[in-house]
């Protein structure tokens, strides 16, 4: 293979990475920083502080796959990039949660739809949480720095049918729609960001921030999962992990501590509260793993008269926040509209289904249109968001009640989604529900709609946007860190990634992880070397 | 709506089906139940250690792979299921049938290793309650064993859990399905049932990753 590849050439020449399944006897380093897990939170992190001449330990605990294994095959993909190779659930499985488990995290897999953070949001952090230091003008600078970092900029490009259908039915109602900014350089168009991007287009971490991490002298252990955080007396002393075998599922047995002056936790929502539980780290208020957010989805699908090749093309490129902020910040649940890629394994396990009528409902794969509504959670004092908490084995588990304020905002964007479909000139409708028919015409998919059950499992709920869980404020009493990720009662301990959220984003999340841990690394950096 | 089945099939088994489904009502009777029936699966001599090399196929023609996860009770429970589960997709001729479904059910294993141990406990209590014969007559109210039973009557099995009120077994058909879809329509070899083309062709032309020796 040519040595054209990022990561393949820093290998060449000599990037310290260490996988955890070569590992053969227990062992122990040292350095100023350890960051624990590699996605958009921990590559930001990492790249700031080597940068800033500290010596840095990268820990992650899936394994490093980059262009040479990014063949645009699906069953590869979700086995090996993502949680629980694409099996994780709520606690009482009613919600599908997608997410990255890879060098890169999330952002290896994600669809590169970046979005500042809301201003509504912000403006509601600082009333309700009293983090008045990231009001919409402070973070400017962030975000464009952010921008210019991972070539963030509105796609140009065309948007593909399946984007293009959202376009028109919103064009046709009425209602708003705009292009979506991407972070991606000299993108092929080719559609398969969810599996890995095959060209290195895609700016996510694996492309920019851990190579610039590793090039100042950062050091990777991959497929080595962070048990937990030892502490002495007030400080965390050492990280104790166990190395993954080749298959990353299984501990080889193989264990390495760590010791630091400064640990980051970047593991996300859902694995950074694990960590802190697994760790005991003080937590006079039981605040760890609590408010933890998912920006709910639910989905119809369409069948169009003409072909619509769902599985090319620049996954998401168009948007519509008509039903988002519209009912105020902590009204109603809002929404964001957009569209999913669809591959036949993703679609096979969305479409809910067996026998003859799956067939069927597959076989219109190439003119089916779907569309996505992200529910803005945690707003209002109804959204409460789910619990983290240690199941026997240690490993972290979401309990997420779905409360009646999210099924309306829920059945609200199913008459929406449909609405959308009908006027963007669909045959037939379908709500991703169990007991759902095809639809023929808006007014029967109303009706339908007006009946329609809406009850754990048998709406299908999604997610691929985990926030939360460490949440950040200005009173200790309800939050874990403050608004530079530093931990409330441990010194040296901050948390930069999508777990310190206090409600959803309103947005994909990518761009605000981006920016706040770019804005906290810097912060840390100088801290660390004065 | 088209996937609605006449009432004689939803009600096949009357007889107890009313107060399993009181005991099942809450969640976590449904989950201590599953728990139970896992044990006393295990007790009663289930053949709870994956089937390895070890399994009911001898069709088939090729007897490399080795099972890490599913049972050999897991992978008759799966002959089973998937003619009713992906149906028409399958191929007619019984030797390619035969192998589709080998494959398949394979695919399904290799899947589930990667779920890690949390996921993987779930599923055991899953296929232990449908494998064992008081649950699999009481619970899923499947009369003969799996190995007898005809497409016919697995659908009715999967469409009684896909209408059911209780979420617990609406949580089963959807943990049956997905992993027997996305093991099926996701490889290559059916991708022309969902008409999906495959990568574009000029991209795996000129990426280096598919060069010979990558
Ligand atoms: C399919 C998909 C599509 C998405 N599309 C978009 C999009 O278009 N736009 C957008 O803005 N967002 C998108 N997202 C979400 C976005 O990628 C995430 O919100 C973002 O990456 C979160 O950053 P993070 O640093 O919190 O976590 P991540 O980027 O997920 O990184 C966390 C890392 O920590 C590792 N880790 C966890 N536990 C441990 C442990 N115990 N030890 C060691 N390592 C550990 C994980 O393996 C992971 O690599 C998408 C996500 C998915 C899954
Ligand atoms: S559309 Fe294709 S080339 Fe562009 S970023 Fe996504 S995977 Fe990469």
């Amino acid at each position: 293979m040519s040595l054209t590849d990022r990561i393949a050439r820093g290998l060449e020449a000599g990037w310290k990475v260490t996988d955890g399944a070569t590992l053969t006897h227990n062992q122990t380093h040292e350095a100023d920083v350890v960051v624990i897990g590699t996605g958009a939170g921990g590559g930001t992190t990492a790249e700031i502080l080597a940068r800033a001449g500290l010596s840095v330990i990268l820990v992650e605990e899936g394994r490093l796959y980059y262009q040479k294994d990014f063949k645009m095959n699906e069953l590869d993909a979700y086995a090996s990039l993502y949680q629980e190779g694409m099996s994780r659930v709520t606690k009482d499985g009613a919600i599908a949660v997608l997410q990255g488990r890879c060098v890169g995290g999330s952002t290896t897999v994600n669809w590169t739809s970046s979005f500042r953070t809301p201003d509504p949001t912000l403006n509601h952090w600082a009333s309700r949480f009293g983090l008045d230091d990231l009001s919409p003008d402070a973070m400017r600078l962030w975000f464009d720095g952010r921008e210019e970092r991972h070539n963030i900029e509105p796609w140009v490009t065309d948007p593909n049918v399946n984007n293009d259908i959202l376009r028109q039915g919103c064009e046709a109602l009425g209602w708003s729609w705009e292009v979506i900014p991407r972070n991606v350089k000299g993108c092929w168009n080719l559609g398969y960001c969810g599996v890995g991007c095959p060209t290195n287009a895609k700016q996510g971490a694996l492309t920019t921030t851990i190579p610039g991490a590793l090039d100042n002298n950062a050091r990777l252990f991959h497929g080595l999962r962070a048990d937990k955080l030892v502490m002495k007396q007030d400080r965390i002393d050492h990280l104790q992990a166990s190395a993954m075998a080749a298959d990353g599922v299984t501990p080889s047995g193989i264990t390495v501590e760590l010791k630091a002056k400064h640990f980051v936790v970047a593991a996300s929502a859902i694995g950074s509260p694990g960590l802190l539980l697994r760790s005991d780290i003080p937590d006079p208020h039981n605040r760890i793993g609590k408010r933890t957010f998912l920006h709910p989805v639910n989905a119809t699908i369409a069948e169009m008269p003409d072909t619509v090749d769902p599985y090319y093309g620049a996954p998401q490129s168009i948007y519509s926040d008509e039903f988002n902020f519209s009912r105020g910040v902590d009204g109603p649940a809002g929404f964001k509209l957009e569209v999913p890629p669809l591959h036949p394994a993703m679609s096979a396990g969305v479409v809910p289904g067996h026998g003859e009528q799956q067939v069927s409902d597959l076989s219109k794969l190439p003119r089916m249109n779907s569309v996505i509504a992200l529910l803005r959670d945690g707003f209002h004092p109804d959204s409460p968001g789910g619990t983290v908490s240690l199941r026997d084995d240690g490993s972290p588990v979401l309990d997420y009640p779905v409360t009646d304020y999210l099924w309306a905002g829920l059945k609200d964007a199913f008459y929406k989604m449909a609405e959308i479909q009908f006027a963007a000139g669909a045959k037939q409708v379908r709500l991703m529900h169990l007991d759902s028919p095809w639809y023929t015409t808006w007014a029967d998919t109303k009706a339908g709609i007006d009946k329609l059950t809406m009850a754990p499992h048998r709406v299908r709920l999604f997610t691929a946007h985990q926030m939360g869980g460490c949440g950040m404020g200005n009173n200790p009493e309800e939050s874990v860190v403050n608004g530079f990720g530093e931990h409330h009662q441990v010194t040296n301990l901050s948390i930069h990634d999508a777990s310190v959220f206090p409600t959803s984003i309103g947005a994909n999340p990518q761009l605000s992880v981006y920016a706040l841990a770019a804005r906290n690394s810097t912060r840390l950096a100088q801290k660390l070397r004065s | 709506m088209s996937e609605t089945l006449p009432q004689s099939v939803q009600t096949e088994a009357p007889a107890t089906a009313m107060d399993r489904r009181s005991f099942l009502r809450t969640g976590l009777g449904g989950a201590l139940f599953l728990g139970t029936v896992s044990v006393t699966a295990g007790l009663s001599g289930c053949a709870s250690a994956p089937a390895g090399r070890d399994y009911p196929m001898p069709e088939a023609m090729d007897q490399s792979y080795e099972f890490r996860f599913l049972t050999r009770d897991d992978i008759v429970l799966f002959k089973a299921l998937l003619p009713a589960m992906v149906g028409p997709g399958l191929a007619e001729e019984q030797v390619v049938r035969r192998q589709q479904i080998q494959a398949t059910i394979e695919r399904i294993d290799a899947g589930i290793h990667q779920f890690g141990p949390a996921n993987q406990k779930e599923l055991r209590g899953l296929f232990d309650l449908l494998n064992f014969g008081l649950t699999r007559v009481t619970v899923a109210r499947v009369w003969s064993s799996w190995e007898n039973v005809s497409p016919e009557t697995a659908h009715a099995f999967l469409e009684r859990w896909r209408t059911s009120g209780i979420g617990l077994f609406n949580n089963g058909y959807i943990a049956l399905t997905k992993v027997s879809n996305v093991a099926f329509y996701g490889h290559p070899d059916h991708w022309h049932l969902s008409g999906y083309p495959g990568p574009p062709g000029f991209a795996v032309d000129s990426l280096p990753q598919f060069k010979d020796n990558a």
